[in-house]
């Protein structure tokens, strides 16, 4: 009978050490060194109960029973130890436990202020503290003020909550942390961003710098936890080193829209400025010609109108219109109507004769095409193109020199380079070279003017044909090419490819297609 | 009493081209210069008695020139001639004599030049 209950006991206290190490398995921090020592104290209990009978059995050697029973006295002594290491750890073993994971925390966080965005930040901290805490997930709702909403996730998966609807959102509203057991979170469907709301339970913690509420730190158990307050303990801890990563990100943020609306405007007063001079340029010839012109038809009625002078007005006329279409291409090239009907165009003809228009005694420009290279395009805007991309390689090598320019196929598109020996661009302004008024930072611009629309233009014409624009320098003074790749063939042949005429042999759609897209 | 010629200095052609016919058709006489290094040599050459200046040019701009006249130690009256807003700053900025605000009107370019230089 003694034995049976033996056996009882000991079975029982092996289970329940099992159980609790697979718990300590699935959680961290301190509770899963509490769970390991509970499960220590059960298997110390387990030999204990063990132990008695042995003892008992082996009466007869006095020694032995001696043995038996400090064996028993320490298996006894190690189980109670464990026990209250277990369900009353100190206060100081709990710090020493907590600090692993608090360190590891730490360790991660501290990359974090400089991940892209705060969107990234916030993942990583969730994983982060899911990791710490040793739970499934953890979920951060950032208050937004004006929606009076605590927000979570991003994207398809963004919800939002006042934060009464909010899984642990109470944590916001009473700025302590709290345990919610299921019950509490279930509540609408949409309401908190707790995947298993109904059969979990959750802790959560206020994410608050200095005054600032910034949030709520929930960390989502699939069930209840068994030492919640020590959980709820580490949760606030990351829920404060959160809150220190998302305010100077905060700060972050603010200083870089400050500066780019500072650019911005800064962008927008150059292009004001530019603007005017260019406008001001032609309107100037203008205005003292017609007044030179009325002058002298005063002083001299007789004589007739000088035509040198009526074909200088002329060129200022034309001047200024082309100035005028250029900042209504701007327009056009924000909304995507720059590109009209495209036509078989010979793109080696139109190089040959932009190169031999654009030929100074200062500037050279040297041609290496082949006799035709033919696609479909809009010719005016590709004539547009080039101008745009020959003018500038002489505006930006006031030295002058030699403009290389080169055309080629390369599979299905032609490609375009333009290699000048001018100023270069500095590595820092390639990536904004085609933007909307931005002009290289080592263009003074008393000595080029240009409203920084060019090249804005010129990547409007190219992406509208589909096509792929850019540039490349070896940096300040020593020349830069600039890369065009345009597809050869006319957009109109896709949708008719993608279905054939039912009638038409199979055979037929690739000279179909050659011919459509040469 | 002989003096120089009245120097316009500017890059764009068009308009180099009519303040100097402006100027030739009230009799006077007009020398011109596409940027700030060559006007220098027309001012060696020429010894002009007033230049009419742009501001923004290639190779030498308007401050550069004014720079270069203070060097040599030449003083010659200045007219500064510019489409920007801070027109009159930059005039202050080289000590020029008098500015035009571009697209400026003939009689403000007459006037401006009878002032500084004289009837033809």
């Amino acid at each position: 009978m003694i034995l049976v209950l033996v056996v009882y006991f000991v079975a029982l206290m092996g289970y329940v050490a099992a159980a609790f190490i697979r718990a300590a398995r699935r959680s961290g921090g301190v509770t899963r060194r509490r769970m390991r020592a509970v499960s220590a104290g059960c298997l110390a209990l387990g030999a204990f109960i063990l132990l008695v009978p042995i003892a008992g059995i082996s009466a007869g050697a006095p020694w032995l029973v001696s043995f038996w029973t400090l064996l028993e006295q320490l298996c006894a002594l190690a189980a109670g130890l464990a026990f209250l290491l277990g369900f009353a750890p100190p206060g100081w073993l709990r710090r020493t436990w907590q600090e692993p994971e608090l360190r590891a925390f730490l360790g991660r966080a501290a990359s974090l202020p400089r991940l892209p965005d705060t969107a990234a930040i916030i993942e990583a901290l969730e994983r982060s503290t899911a990791a710490a805490l040793g739970v499934v997930d953890a979920t951060i709702g950032l208050w937004d003020g004006e929606a009076g909403v605590l927000r979570s996730g991003s994207g398809d998966r963004r919800t939002d909550a006042p934060p009464d609807q909010f899984a642990g959102g109470r944590a916001f509203i009473s700025q302590r942390p709290v345990f919610v057991a299921g019950a509490a979170l279930t509540g609408p469907a949409k309401a908190g961003p707790s995947r298993r709301a109904s059969d979990g339970s959750a802790l959560a913690a206020p994410i608050t710098a200095g005054e600032t509420r910034l949030g709520v730190l929930v960390a989502h158990a699939p069930h209840a936890p068994i030492f919640a307050e020590d959980d709820l303990g580490l949760l606030a801890l990351l829920a404060g080193q959160a809150a220190v990563i998302l305010e100077s990100r905060a700060l972050i943020d603010q200083a870089a829209r400050m500066q780019a609306r500072e650019e911005a405007a800064r962008l927008k007063d150059d292009f004001l400025s530019a603007a005017a001079h260019d406008l001001k340029t032609p309107l100037t010839a203008l205005v003292a010609q017609t007044q030179l012109l009325e002058r002298r038809a005063q002083r001299n009625p007789a004589e007739p109108a000088d035509l040198a002078s009526i074909k200088a007005m002329v060129g200022e006329t034309q001047r200024l219109k082309r100035l005028v279409l250029e900042l209504l291409d701007v327009a056009r090239a924000e909304q995507g109507t720059l590109v009209g009907r495209r036509e078989r165009v010979d793109l080696a003809a139109l190089a040959r004769d932009a190169c031999a228009l654009h030929a100074t005694d200062l500037h050279r420009y040297t041609l290496d095409a082949p006799d035709r290279l033919e696609g479909y395009y809009d010719s005016m805007r590709i004539v547009q193109l080039l101008d745009n991309l020959l003018e500038n390689a002489a505006k930006y090598s006031p030295s002058g020199g030699e403009v290389q320019v080169r055309l080629w196929l390369d599979g299905d598109s032609a490609r375009l380079a333009v290699k000048d020996p001018g100023i270069g661009i500095p590595p820092s302004d390639l990536p904004h070279l085609f933007e909307r008024f931005h002009r290289g930072s080592n263009v003074d611009d008393r000595r080029f003017a240009g409203l920084g629309l060019g090249l804005h233009i010129c990547r409007g014409i190219v992406e509208q044909h589909g096509g792929s624009i850019w540039a490349t320098s070896s940096g300040s003074g020593r020349g830069s090419t600039f890369h065009v790749a345009l597809p050869t063939g006319a957009p109109i042949a896709a949708p008719f490819l993608a279905e054939p005429p039912a009638v038409a042999p199979a055979v037929d759609a690739p000279q179909l297609a050659l011919e459509q897209a040469p | 009493m002989s003096r120089g010629p009245i120097l316009v200095v500017d890059d764009d052609p068009a308009i180099r081209r009519t303040v100097a016919e402006i100027l030739a058709f009230e009799a006077y006489t007009v020398e011109t210069a596409p940027d700030g290094a060559q006007a220098l040599q027309a001012v060696e050459r020429e010894r002009p008695g007033l230049v009419l200046l742009d501001m923004r040019m290639p190779v030498l701009d308007g401050w550069g020139f004014a720079q270069a006249l203070k060097e040599r130690n030449i003083a010659l009256p200045i007219v500064v001639m510019t489409a920007a807003r801070d027109s009159a700053r930059w005039a202050a900025e080289i000590g020029a004599a008098g500015h035009l605000a571009k697209p400026f009107d003939l009689l403000d370019l007459l006037a401006v030049v009878e002032r500084l230089y004289g009837a033809a």
